[in-house]
């Protein structure tokens, strides 16, 4: 028995019922404060992409698409995706070890969440000094005998994408575990200890039921952190690089391109049209989201 | 319904997603009205500039305390800022046609840039010619006959400095022709000592090596206009060698191995810590570097000589200049500081507080007492161009900070560079065609 039950209940609640139209009146606030802050941009944004010295034109999306720098900062966002596997596989495990009571774990968990609340710029800095060819890492990688590894992690091509990764990885890290820990304590430990008494040791009992039990928020995370390596890693670039997406173009990314096409270069139209191709992705992304979870019916209420 | 409502969710989403990224490429028009100018006016200058002439905050601060005390109704809030912040954050600002009133401008095509998008309004219109002609290397600055930002300090661009306490312990004289510079390479190699101090990571460094190296081998700033804009090409002999010649200076290991890792001003450092024997500074920055490593121990010179064009074994001279912006309300009181900056006793405040010359022939040269900056003052008296600032600043971005770093890192050769380098100047004649046309006109004031 529901207060909800009570209102359908309710003959004047019953009044009031709009049909198929009812979701829209409820949303129609949030909706209109939204379209208010963003409609005009994403107008002006898909007008400029279409316009060059005053003519309509769909120029703009063929120039910056044959733009060499363009395809690579693309492909640079594309490879950041490989760090979505790895960050779920590695909040999981350690939000379970975390789980199972690690020794400690209160510590490691206040350690491993860290650098999640740390600035970006702040984070940038410090790698981008340790990181140095002859920055603490490797002086240390020297020191052990290891100087044969001992690479310039951020100014050599062949590098600089993978150390970015690493360093992203990193501070994203912590907001997993936090996630996956929370949605694992509020599971009723009974399912947990009726798995054990099954005779389920830790591997099974955490494929068997820990992973189903987190399947909801797995898939928040995935595409969160699938947005932000699309289109949330500016921070991270503009910082450890000075802006530059260097060395050359090795860690240009497509925010980056889309900031300096407009702010550096003057071209706001390449830049919308840029901007317009990476809300293309995003939206995408989103639209995933929603289907994965309309169809596993897996959500964060769960 | 559902499914209706689901997509207009998820293109709200989306839409929050890149709001950051997107909103801002849009351009807003609104401009400020016309005030009363007896009234009380609040000017805002951004400005950069303490990064390589020590002391300028000081300065600045001073000269507005006077002004003010001068002009009760006037009030000058300053912003310093970044050396990667100077040119986006102004971007941004005259996007929203919102921000300074001055605005600090490097020379050339940095000041030009923003003229011909319609940022600032000419120093011309505001500030008499029988005062602007005192002013030096205003000529870069200038387009259709108006001069539209107005040199504010000389930038001697950019000297070689070189330890004589280091350079003595590989016997090695200071280099003043190319395979002099490239043998004392070796030799400094051989004593463990790194030759050239630099850091390329923010990539201003490339910018600096294309000016000094590269002029050496044009035979006018119009090949540099006409390269930009297509009737040569940048991987024509004379624009190419310089490329060749960075080659030569990885091949000899001329630069410290972590130059990559470094920012320009780091690298810098290295030489004043005395683990290199020479770097390439800031001529206004001279001054802060020889006190540093102590006047005995400290020389300078042009960069070594290896081509015969006309601005070969020169130093590279242009200023750096403040302007109006377009939006502004008081464009007058704006020009009238600028020219309480260019006063006497200014001049040689800012002289003695930074050490560097202020760009205004009226400036007593007698103040000039370090030998350094006299050796500075007679190379930059003689100074040729500086390229730099006559190339787009894409181009420059693009081609000289970023394949530099490529070059010296050792992941491409001269002729891969040289190859990018016009790749990208054929793209920038496509998307940039306004600016184009305005570089032709540029260039004809050039021939």
């Amino acid at each position: 028995m529901t207060s909800g039950t009570v209102a359908l209940s309710d003959p004047r609640r019953r009044r009031l019922r709009l049909g198929r139209v009812e979701p829209l009146v409820w949303i129609a606030p949030a909706l209109a404060v939204v379209v208010f802050v963003f409609g005009y941009s994403m107008f002006q944004l898909v007008r400029t992409s279409l316009r060059f010295e005053g003519h309509w034109t769909t120029d703009n999306f063929r120039i910056t698409w044959s733009d060499p720098t363009f395809r690579t900062a693309l492909t640079h966002n594309i490879r950041l995706l490989i760090a979505v596997p790895v960050l779920v596989l590695l909040s999981l495990l350690l939000s379970i070890l975390l789980f199972e009571g690690l020794r400690g774990w209160r510590f490691h968990r206040w350690a491993l969440f860290l650098p999640y609340v740390l600035a970006i710029p702040v984070i940038g800095v410090v790698f981008g000094q340790l990181l140095q060819f002859n920055g603490l890492v490797n002086q240390f990688l020297r020191a052990v005998g290891l100087g044969g590894i001992a690479q310039d992690w951020l100014g050599q091509p062949r590098w600089a994408l993978w150390t970015m990764t690493a360093v992203i990885v990193w501070r994203e890290l912590g907001f997993g575990i936090v996630l996956f820990l929370a949605r694992l304590l509020s599971v009723p430990s009974d399912v947990f200890e009726a798995g054990r008494m099954d005779g389920a040791r830790f591997f099974r009992l955490h494929r068997r039921i820990t992973i189903p039990q987190l399947s909801g928020v797995i898939v928040f995370y995935v595409i969160v952190e699938a947005i932000t390596m699309v289109s949330w890693v500016f921070n991270y670039v503009y910082v450890m690089t000075n802006g530059q997406g260097g060395p050359g173009d090795a860690t240009q990314v497509t925010e980056l391109y889309i900031y300096q096409t407009a702010f550096q270069y003057q071209s706001p139209e390449i830049a919308s049209a840029a901007a317009v191709m990476l809300f293309g992705v995003t939206l995408v992304l989103i639209a995933i989201f929603f289907r994965v979870q309309r169809s596993s019916g897996v959500g964060l209420d769960e | 319904m559902h499914r209706n409502l689901g997509l207009a969710v998820v293109a709200v989403l989306a839409a929050a997603v890149l709001l950051g990224s997107t909103a801002s490429a849009a351009r807003p028009t609104a401009r400020g009205a016309q005030e009363d100018p007896s009234a009380d006016v609040n000017l805002t200058m951004w400005w950069w500039g303490e990064q390589e002439a020590a002391g300028a905050k000081n300065w600045l601060a001073q000269t507005i305390k006077l002004y003010e005390k001068k002009h009760p109704n006037i009030s000058i809030k300053t912003v310093l800022q970044t050396t990667d912040g100077l040119i986006p954050a102004f971007k941004a600002a005259a996007a929203a046609k919102k921000g300074p009133d001055i605005q600090y401008f490097w020379g050339g095509i940095w000041s030009l840039d923003d003229a011909w998008l319609g940022n600032t309004k000419p120093v011309s219109d505001y500030i008499p010619r029988s005062e602007l002609r005192h002013y030096l290397n205003a000529k870069e600055d200038t387009y259709a006959g108006k001069v539209w930002t107005a040199p504010w300090y000389v930038q001697p661009s950019f000297p070689v400095l070189y330890r004589k306490d280091v350079l003595a312990k590989a016997r090695v004289k200071p280099p003043t022709t190319w395979a002099a510079l490239l043998k004392a390479c070796d030799a400094l190699n051989a004593k463990g000592i790194t030759p050239i101090a630099g850091g390329i990571k923010d990539g201003w460094f490339g910018g600096w090596l294309y000016s000094i190296i590269g002029a050496q081998g044009i035979g006018s700033i119009s090949d540099v206009l006409d390269a930009t804009t297509g009737k040569q090409k940048f991987t024509d002999p004379k624009h190419a060698a310089w490329w060749t010649r960075l080659q030569e200076m990885r091949d000899h290991k001329c630069w410290n191995d972590d130059m990559n890792s470094l920012e320009l001003y780091q690298g810098q450092q290295r030489w004043a810590q005395g683990k290199a024997a020479m770097t390439v500074a800031a001529g206004s920055d001279v001054k802060k570097f020889v006190q540093q490593v102590g006047v005995a121990k400290a020389g300078v010179m042009a960069m070594p000589r290896w081509g015969n064009g006309p601005y070969a074994g020169r130093l590279g001279s242009t200023s750096q200049t403040v302007g109006i912006t377009a939006w502004t309300k008081y464009p007058q009181e704006s020009a009238d500081f600028i020219r309480f900056m260019h006063t006497p006793e200014r001049m040689a405040a800012w002289f003695n507080t930074t050490g560097a010359f202020p760009a205004d022939d009226r400036f007593n040269t007698k103040l000039i007492k370090l030998p350094q900056q006299k050796i500075l003052f007679n190379l930059v008296k003689n100074g040729a161009p500086y390229l730099e600032n006559f190339i787009p600043t894409e181009l420059d971005s693009k081609a000289n900070f970023a394949e530099s770093q490529l070059l010296l890192g050792g992941s491409i050769d001269a002729k891969e560079a040289a190859s990018a380098t016009e790749k990208i100047a054929q793209r920038i004649r496509l998307t940039q065609r306004k600016q184009m046309a305005n570089f032709k006109i540029w260039a004809q004031s050039y021939k």
